[in-house]
């Protein structure tokens, strides 16, 4: 709310001096607006009335009509001037609790400000004599403690050299030891390496003598197929062997039987010699039957011819008697032929030719019987004949078929001596043929047997060869096994070996091993030895520290820290020197601090009087905004006078009105609404007249806020002494009262542009020449010199432009105030 | 060494890079512009104390691209970047209604500079996408351009955060920049 009050002023009082910038010019008016109005106001009213007493007929009727509407207005503005009144009241209450508020707060912070100062500034002098004294001595105490602390750790120092001496030769050897413990390891990795390497040799070896065995092993697959063929053949061989001896023996028996058939047939000429014998029997008894049958001819013809001379005697006889007969047959015929010529000579005698007759009759069957006795007798004799005949016959026959017989039998034993014969040759040739047959046989057997004897021996031999061969076979295989099995008893032994070799190493480096740690023990222990001596060396150095501490009551504390810290050895020693380091530091530090802080003093005593003279500014501000205050009081009043003007004033209009609502009062109706409007304008006015001051008043309360930082800030900074100048130069475009607390944005400002000068292209650097220059101060001839280099650094010819030397910006130029 | 040997570069092929500066009140929206026009997206940024300076390629045009904080402390200091400029965008709030007679003083102040004399001047009524926008016309005679003379002009409806408005502007700055050389 004020700080734009303060703004308008100081606005105001900036403007005043300017020869009438445009845009104030209607505030003016309108404040003389404001002011006149009020003043004219009542001078109006007559000089209306005495104009328009002259044409009042014409205007009576207007103004009634105005009078009505104005009286509607009035009440409407009534109402306004109730509602402004009403406003104006709660502002002036605002403006005054504003105001108080205000100054309370000013004079609190102008009181506390001041307190604080006095406080500061005594605290400040006081803090510094005692820190000055208390610095002093403890400078004094740290100096005399520091030499004989320096002196006691010299001391300490060397022993402690001494001790790490010894230490540093013990660690030596203990890393000797180790060199050696890992020397040692690394030859028994080397050996152990050597002998994975060798054993994996031998593992190659194993490998390439399994595959030897597998190839061995199809080898003697191989010749197992190879025998297994062999013994087929031998089976083979042994079938014909079995077929041959099957063909022997049919041979044999084919030998038997045809020997069999020799004996048979052998048999058979021997029963053919017996029979052919008997045929000889039977051809001697066969010769004495011929013999026997001739003689019996013999006598047989001596019958027959005796038959044949008793045949011709009878026959002769026969012929006789038949002769005797015929001669008969012939006396009787006769007779028969006298007694027939008798008959013909007695037939006339009938009775003596009958009996003549019956004597022909009975002398004719006389005559046939003697014929048939004659033909029976010639029968008989011819029959005897017949058979005598047919006997001769029959014997000559019976001859014949016994002389045919023994023909036949004759060329029977001649075939049948042929024939045997003839079969004895057939037999002999057959016997002969069969013999060659047997002996041709025997041949074969035999060259059979031999070829059987051959072939078995054959198959002996090449079973042999082939269990030669197996044996051999599974010799060889036998033997690589146990080549291989001994390469591999050898490996696994060299293994063995190798390991108890490795074992035993490794046992050895074990010892070595715990040899050395037992040396590192050993160590450890002399170490610790040592530690306890020097432990001792600390008790007895902290005993004799006590009987310093005892000696010396003033350096207890002190040697107390220094027995803490002898505990802790060389880093202690190093702490310590450091920390001595750090006290001389801290002292000059201290010293430093100490010059400083009478720098401060010495500005802060400035600062009081900066600080004075701001206070004095405040003050100065508060007065004017105190003296502006009574003023916005003032116009307020003048004001609240103006309404109470206006009241009046619409008092009087309304009885005004009354007045032309009797009927004579209406020139005053025009006035009326001027005056209305007037009022409205004022209104406005003092409405943008509150805005305008409370937008003041909160600028004014941001500068305070603002001058207040800038206050602390200062107080701060000073004593670094960085805060720029403002280039007031080039403050011409816009309002100079931002100057002051733009400082800290200039500030950022000129880093920013003075990094970017030094981070950009040069190119882009030559336009920040200006600005750094406006900025800084640059004096032209800088200005320029720095334009120069740029430009000899941009171009890739020219010279490097020589820094003249009056031109020393660090030392000639008097305008750099850096305060 | 970079910067060396793009200034042999440019003075091997004559290339000047135009130089033009972005002005305007504080928080009117120039670095978002910058960086819009550079990159070409929307970054976020932080009041300017101090400048941001970037080259900028368009239509094989370069531009050296100069954003001068628009706060009102470092507002004196834009003069001391005045020099050698080919064109000035101007960048206004249009929604910024109380201050538009603030960028309006700014503005004259400026084109008043002798060293200004031959720059053009681009104005962007920026913030477009906002409710209350000043339309370009009206913010031209709130700004009192129609009155300038002797002086290439043209305002521009932008909006840095959608992204409206540039090319056109950009297009018509490269037109009148080729025309005039």
């Amino acid at each position: 709310m004020f700080a734009k009050l303060k703004k308008k002023i100081a606005d105001e009082a900036a403007t005043a001096p300017r020869p009438g910038g445009p845009a104030r010019m209607p505030r003016s008016i309108s404040k003389e607006s404001v002011t006149s109005v009020g003043a004219d106001s009542g001078d109006d009213f007559p000089s209306d009335g005495s104009s328009s007493r002259e044409d009042l007929s014409s205007q009576l009727f207007r103004r009634n009509e105005q009078i009505r509407k104005l009286e509607v207005k009035l009440s409407d503005y009534a109402e306004q001037v109730r509602n402004l009144q009403k406003i104006k009241e709660k502002l002036e209450n605002a403006l005054e609790t504003h105001q108080d508020s205000f100054v309370k707060k000013l004079q609190e912070q102008n009181e506390t400000h001041q307190t604080s100062i006095a406080k500061m500034a005594e605290g400040m002098t006081l803090a510094l004599e005692k820190k000055d004294q208390e610095w002093r001595e403890k400078l004094s105490h740290l100096e005399k403690a520091a030499k004989q602390e320096r002196k006691l750790l010299s001391t300490q120092l060397q022993e402690m050299r001494e001790q790490s001496l010894n230490l540093f030769q013990k660690r030596d050897e203990i890393d000797e030891l180790e060199g050696f413990q890992q020397q040692e390891l690394a030859k028994v990795k080397h050996m152990l390496l050597k002998k994975e390497e060798s054993l994996a040799q031998m593992e190659r070896e194993l490998g390439s003598s399994t595959q030897e065995l597998l190839q061995t092993r199809e080898e003697l697959q191989a010749s197992q197929a190879l025998s297994s063929r062999l013994c087929r053949e031998v089976q083979k061989l042994q079938q014909q062997q079995v077929d041959l001896e099957t063909e022997r023996d049919e041979l044999k028996d084919a030998g038997e039987s045809a020997e069999n058939k020799i004996t048979t047939l052998e048999e058979r000429s021997q029963e053919l010699q017996a029979y052919i014998q008997r045929l000889s029997v039977d051809l001697k008894n066969a010769q004495l039957a011929t013999s026997g049958s001739e003689k019996r001819l013999e006598m047989l013809q001596g019958e027959q011819e005796s038959l044949k001379l008793e045949f011709e005697e009878q026959r002769q006889k026969m012929v006789a008697q038949a002769e005797e007969k015929t001669q008969l047959v012939g006396q009787l015929q006769e007779k028969v032929a006298l007694l027939e010529k008798r008959l013909e000579g007695s037939l006339s005698g009938d009775e003596h030719f009958r009996e003549l007759f019956r004597e022909k009759s009975t002398l004719e069957q006389s005559l046939e019987d003697t014929r048939q006795e004659l033909l029976a007798a010639q029968t008989g004799h011819k029959e005897s004949i017949s058979l005598m005949e047919t006997q001769i016959n029959q014997l000559n026959c019976r001859l014949a078929t016994e002389e045919a017989r023994l023909s036949e039998k004759e060329e029977s034993i001649c075939h049948l001596q042929e024939s045997s014969s003839q079969q004895l040759k057939d037999l002999e040739r057959a016997l002969q043929l069969a013999k060659e047959a047997v002996t041709k046989s025997q041949d074969e057997i035999k060259d059979k047997e031999l070829q059987i004897q051959k072939l078995q021996a054959d198959l002996e031999l090449e079973s042999i060869k082939s269990q030669e061969d197996l044996s051999s076979v599974r010799s060889q295989w036998m033997e690589q096994v146990g080549q291989l099995e001994r390469q591999v008893a050898a490996l696994e032994a060299a293994q063995k070996l190798e390991r108890g070799a490795a074992l035993q190493n490794s046992s050895q480096l074990e010892k070595e091993n715990t040899e050395l740690k037992e040396q590192c023990r050993d160590l450890e222990r002399s170490l610790r030895q040592q530690e306890s001596e020097l432990e001792r060396v600390k008790v007895e150095l902290s005993s004799s520290a006590e009987i310093i501490q005892t000696l010396e009551e003033t350096r207890k504390q002190q040697v107390a820290d220094l027995t803490v810290l002898l505990q802790e050895k060389d880093q202690q020693i190093a702490d310590q020197t450091d920390s001595l380091l750090k006290q001389e530091e801290e002292a000059k530090s201290l010293r430093q601090e100490h010059d400083l802080l009478l720098l401060q003093v010495h500005q802060l005593q400035s600062c009081q009087g900066q600080a004075a003279e701001k206070e004095a500014a405040m003050e100065e501000q508060l007065r004017v905004f105190q003296t502006q205050l009574q003023e916005q009081q003032e116009r307020l009043l003048a004001r609240e006078k103006q309404a109470a003007v206006l009241e009046l004033a619409s008092m009087a209009l309304e009885d005004h009105l009354h007045l032309s609502e009797d009927g004579e009062a209406e020139p005053n109706g025009e006035l009326v609404s001027s005056d209305v409007i007037q009022l409205q304008k004022e209104n406005r006015d003092l409405e943008q007249q509150i805005a305008e001051k409370n937008k003041m008043i909160k600028q004014l309360q941001q500068r305070m806020a603002e001058l207040k930082k800038t206050l602390q800030k200062e107080l701060k900074i000073r004593p670094d002494g960085e805060v720029p100048e403002v280039p007031t130069a080039a403050l011409t475009v816009t309002n100079n009262s931002d100057l002051s607390d733009s400082r800290e944005i200039n500030f950022e400002y000129l880093k920013h542009v003075v990094l970017k000068f030094m981070s950009c292209r040069e190119s882009e650097a030559l336009h920040l020449i200006k600005a750094l220059s406006v900025l800084l101060n640059f004096s032209p001839e800088e200005e320029n010199m720095v334009k120069e280099t740029l430009e000899y650094k941009m171009s890739w010819f020219g010279s490097k432009p020589l820094p003249r030397g009056s031109i020393r910006p660090s030392i000639s130029n008097p305008r750099m105030t850096w305060s | 060494m970079g910067g060396f040997f793009s200034t042999i570069f440019s003075s091997l092929f004559g290339t000047r890079e135009m130089r033009i500066l972005i002005l305007g009140l504080d928080g009117a929206g120039k670095t978002t512009i910058l960086y819009r026009l550079q990159v070409g997206e929307v970054v976020t940024t932080i009041p300017t104390i101090g400048f941001n300076v970037e080259t900028v390629t368009y239509k094989n045009l370069k531009f050296q691209v100069w954003d001068l904080g628009g706060q009102t402390s470092i507002r004196p200091y834009w003069r001391c970047y005045y020099s050698n400029t080919d064109a000035v965008i101007y960048v206004v709030d249009s929604c910024d209604r109380d201050r538009i007679g603030i960028s309006k003083s700014e503005l004259v102040a400026m084109l008043e500079e002798e060293e200004l004399k031959k720059a053009i001047l681009v104005v962007f009524a920026n913030k477009q996408d906002m409710e209350q926008a000043m339309t370009p016309t009206e913010m031209a005679n709130a700004l009192g351009l129609p009155a300038l003379k002797d002086r290439k002009w043209q305002i521009f409806k932008t909006s840095a955060t959608k992204g409206t408005g540039l090319d056109e502007a950009m297009e018509w700055l490269v037109e009148t920049l080729k025309s005039r050389q």
